[in-house]
């Protein structure tokens, strides 16, 4: 956030230049989206403001305004190469609906595409890099051109954006503009049916937040809307420092439980579903019987999903079908339960699985040594006290190993069954 | 005997640590009783009746002076100045503060000693012959694959929450004193048709509730593949051994309930896999922890014969304590002395920081500086000269050490019972010291020959009642306490577990009971030579259940 930044911002001119922002915000109603819009484009930095738009499910009513007071403000568009079919058509729809005269699409460089993502499957890898050569690079150009930038940031949407105010200056001091800022889901539904806009295609399917088509999914009901958005990664954030608009720029957000690479990082996947279907299921972990049961339909399923080994499950049956999950889920459904181990061992040496072994169940700070040495590389923590010990780097751990297990560890000293880990 | 080098040291070091910051978080709240207890576990810390208990591994039987010096010196500092050795081979202090634990785990890794994985759902302290090392009838000692698997099985990731506990016990001679049989797996020494020596695996053998005789799975495995052999068998067990109950959690009860054809033949498959993997085990390797164990600087002497006879004439008790409490040594001129913790009267297996020191002293300068624990609960002096015999018995004299009953019916085991442990249904040590005090007299003991009398407090068995040629099993009917007589018991290599012959007794008419078994013994014995146990086999139940229920 922009202004409690401000407090440690050294330089006089920048606080003056906030302040003179916090007052705007005193200057509109809450619901006064158009008067906000309309001040900023025409006074406060005439011919200085742009926006960038995802065309996604909720674009239609910001873009809608904008066409209101000035058809010509310059509206971005990340053509990342990534999305749907509908999303394109989408932005042909509202393009000419609100008659938008300066809509332009940002390219990833070829180059950068063709070196980094040669097979287009970049964001499956490391969506992080995906965004960046996708996003971030085309955008920064585009930056420096403006002083001010339009978003469709809403405050209900997190409880981080709970004081979303109408203007905001940025670290970089710019302005950001937040017409909706006050806006809820009703709403917005409100203003759509009022002004009839055309919906986004994929709304009615399930789509309630929609980027690049392989790292969007379908929202359960009830779910976060974002919630859909970067399913399956660990995307931590977009890697776009400048916010322009949630709706492209913020990866899901959620109660961070899944300790991995050293940090708590929100986690994309979920618990299998009753009403999981095999053959379009994506980013949960399927429990190994319901997987060998429709084991045909979840092979042609293109999505990534992953597996959930119960104590009693024998990974033995999947050993043929590993590769086919992102992630394994081993459940410890209480500490004292020790099947998991062995379970990890097979997954990792025996069966030479590299994706992500995740302990989930009763994990606690004095078995996640012991599980890391068994090959488990990530955990699902609730217990507080265990997450703080991971926070602050404070496990209790024995680091000589009497004992050769896991694949990293090196010998030490002479012999054969003395370890320790790398 | 074995040195830690660095790494050992290190490690040992880095687990005090841990534990002494598990228990700084339990004193100040952070962990629950419910999240610290696996963890005290398995740093052998128990919550007694009492007070915590803390449980010393003595890793196959074998200490140093220097080492019994400091169990002394915990005994004096951190507890009531005495501590109990047990039947695991172990030590354990009964009344030591929480808060004083890091520091007795500190003190202990200053003579490479700790208490890893004395409790817990884990691979326990393994355990061994006492006179491993020195006996006449072994055929390799069998210390150094001791050694490796208390290496291999210290901190197993894998093994750290199996579905219980889970014990080992290797013997190196054909003649079992460390009731292998009655063991989670036992190895004994066994040779393979070229001479070679490997070890014979038996598995899911146990006392407590459901006892089993341990089965053969393995006639010979050779020394480079035992550890990935165990860890099969281990893996098998931590996958499948049963979770729901923990009565029926023991792997005999998977090898019972499965069969143990099902079980190896998922041994085997498992063991195909790992078979020549990194638990390979170079001889080099075994040679060189195999070095830490080499035999002292025994001296060339020939053969000494004690004329036990004529040193009775001169001294009852001595010519006693020679008859009973030596134990033929492989070398020439030397032999292993038993050093009895069942004096008349009192606590089997007790020992004073007085007497660890006077013991300590006596392993210095008449043992090579050796000592051992034994299961039976007693200690011994593996490499005695025959000629300092008397040294050695006069200064345990002064320690009260002397007794000469190994092996008679006063060298009781008996768990520590109601008076300790929070389990208990009877107590045990009353019971022991009320039999001892009837057959107290030494030609009365001798008479008798040798008769193994076991007790334990409940159905977990801890005194192995069900291995005694007599077994003493308390349990509580109607709030009061009994005890079950069981008969015909044995832990060697012709394992049999003891037959209950009828209804319990109350503790004042035990002595009485066991009298009248012995008498019945003696009056049908073949000769005065025939032991107990064979006369029991040769005669079956019946003069027995008349001993003691009359006739019906
Ligand atoms: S949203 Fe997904 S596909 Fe789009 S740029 Fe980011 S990682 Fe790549
Ligand atoms: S046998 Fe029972 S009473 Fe005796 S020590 Fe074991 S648990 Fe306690």
């Amino acid at each position: 956030m922009g202004l409690p930044k401000l407090a440690i911002t050294p330089a006089k001119p920048d606080k003056l230049r906030a302040l003179g922002v916090i007052a705007l915000n005193g200057m509109f109603d809450e619901m006064d989206a158009l008067g906000v819009l309309r001040y900023a484009i025409e006074e406060v930095l005439p011919g200085d403001i742009a926006i960038v738009s995802s065309f996604g499910a909720d674009s239609a009513v910001l873009l809608h305004l904008v066409s209101q007071v000035d058809r010509a403000l310059p509206v971005y568009f990340l053509e990342t190469g990534k999305h749907f079919a509908e999303t394109l058509a989408y932005v042909e729809t509202l393009r000419q609906r609100f008659g938008l005269t300066r809509v332009t699409a940002l390219h990833p460089d070829p180059a950068d595409v063709a070196r980094f993502d040669p097979d287009g499957q970049l964001w499956e890898r490391d969506p992080d890099s995906c965004c960046h050569i996708r996003k971030t690079e085309p955008l920064e150009p585009v930056t420096a051109q403006f002083g001010g930038w339009v978003t469709g940031r809403k405050r209900y949407q997190t409880a981080e954006r709970g004081v979303l105010p109408h203007f905001e200056l940025t670290s970089d001091d710019r302005i950001k503009i937040n017409p909706l800022a006050y806006f809820s889901d009703s709403d917005v539904n409100a203003y759509k049916a009022q002004h009839g806009l055309p919906e986004h295609p994929l709304y009615d399917k399930g789509y309630k937040s929609i980027g690049c088509a392989p790292c969007t999914s379908v929202v359960a009901a009830g779910e976060d809307p974002r919630a859909g958005r970067w399913r399956g990664f660990n995307k931590k954030e977009c890697g776009i420092h400048f916010d322009f608009n949630g709706a492209i720029a913020k990866p899901m957000i959620g109660q961070k439980n899944l300790w991995k690479d050293g940090a708590f990082t929100a986690d994309p996947f979920r618990a299998w579903a009753e009403t999981d279907s095999p053959e379009t299921a994506r980013y949960a972990h399927v429990p190994v019987d319901v997987f060998l049961r429709n084991r045909v339909a979840f092979l042609s399923n293109p999505h990534p999903i992953g597996l959930h080994v119960s104590p009693a499950d024998q990974v033995e049956q999947v050993e043929a079908d590993l590769l086919r999950f992102a992630s394994i889920a081993i459940a410890f459904p209480a500490f004292t339960d020790g099947r998991g181990y062995s379970t990890a061992r097979l997954l990792s040496e025996r069966f030479g699985y590299t994706g992500e072994i995740r302990a989930v169940g009763d994990v606690l700070a004095d078995q996640v040594p012991l599980m890391r040495r068994c090959g488990i590389t990530a955990f699902v923590v609730t217990h507080e006290p265990t997450r703080r010990a991971l926070e602050s780097g404070q496990l209790a751990t024995v680091n000589l190993f009497y004992q050769p297990v896991g694949t990293t560890e090196v010998p030490v000293g002479t012999r054969p069954f003395l370890r320790r880990a790398q | 005997m074995y040195r830690y080098d660095e790494f050992d040291a290190a490690f040992v070091r880095e687990r005090t640590a841990q534990f002494s910051d598990q228990v700084r978080r339990r004193i100040s709240g952070e962990l629950s009783e419910d999240q610290f207890r696996p963890l005290r576990l398995m740093n052998g810390l128990y919550l007694q009746l009492h007070a915590y208990m803390l449980r010393v591994a003595v890793p196959y039987g074998t200490l140093s002076s220097r080492q019994m010096r400091m169990l002394a010196h915990l005994a004096r500092t951190y507890d009531r100045g005495y501590g109990h050795f047990t039947t695991r081979q172990n030590i354990q202090y009964n009344w030591p503060k929480l808060r004083d634990i890091p520091s007795i785990l500190a003190d202990l890794a200053s003579v490479e000693m700790h208490a890893i994985q004395t409790s817990g759902n884990c691979i326990r302290n393994v355990t061994t012959d006492q006179f491993a090392g020195a006996a006449a009838d072994e055929i390799i000692d069998p210390r150094p694959v001791g050694e490796i698997l208390r290496q291999w099985s210290s901190l197993h990731p894998e093994f750290t929450f199996l579905p219980r506990k889970f014990k080992i016990a290797l013997t190196g001679s054909p003649n079992d004193r460390a009731a292998i049989k009655f063991h989670d797996i036992g190895l004994m020494a066994a040779l393979n048709g070229a001479g070679e020596i490997g070890w014979s695996v038996y598995v899911g053998g146990g006392l407590g509730r459901t006892p089993m005789i341990g089965k053969l799975i393995n006639a010979y495995v050779p020394h480079e593949h035992l550890l990935s052999y165990l860890e099969s068998i281990m893996r098998v067990y931590n996958r499948y051994g049963r979770r729901d109950n923990k009565y029926k959690a023991r792997i005999k009860i998977l090898v019972h309930e499965e069969g143990l054809e099902t079980i190896k033949a998922q041994v085997e498959e498992e063991f195909a896999q790992v078979r020549g993997g990194r638990l390979t085990l170079p001889q080099e390797e075994l040679d060189r922890i195999g070095a830490y164990f080499a035999p002292p600087p025994f001296k060339s002497l020939p053969v000494a014969a004690i004329d036990i006879a004529r040193e009775k004439i001169l001294d009852a008790a001595y010519g006693s304590w020679l008859e009973n409490n030596l134990h033929p040594h492989r070398v020439p001129g030397y032999v292993s002395v038993t050093i009895s913790l069942k004096p008349i009267g009192a606590a089997p297996g007790d020992a004073t920081d007085a007497q660890m020191e006077a013991v300590a002293d006596l392993a210095e300068r008449y043992s090579f500086d050796e000592l051992r624990v034994s299961h039976e609960q007693n200690l011994v002096l593996p490499h005695v000269l025959v000629s300092d015999l008397p040294a050695v018995y006069v200064a345990l004299v002064e320690a009260g050490l002397a007794e000469g009953n190994a092996g008679l019916i006063s060298d009781m085991i008996a768990c520590p019972g109601l008076d300790y442990c929070a389990l208990a249904n009877a107590r045990s040590i009353p019971i022991a010291q009320e039999i001892s005090r009837r057959f107290a007299a030494p030609e009365r003991q001798k008479e008798i020959g040798a008769l193994k009398i076991k007790i334990s407090g409940c159905i977990n068995a801890c005194g192995h009642h069900h291995v005694g040629h007599i077994g003493i099993l308390g349990v509580e009917k109607k709030g009061t306490e009994l005890y079950q007589i069981t008969v015909g018991g044995d832990g060697t290599e012709a394992a049999a577990i003891g037959k209950i012959l009828g209804p319990g007794f109350e503790a004042e008419a035990v002595p009485a009971a066991i009298e009248r078994l012995v008498e019945a013994y003696i009056a049908r014995r073949q000769t005065p030579d025939e032991p107990f146990i064979s006369a029991y086999r040769r005669l079956g139940d019946a003069p027995f259940k008349e001993a003691l229920y009359g006739t019906a």
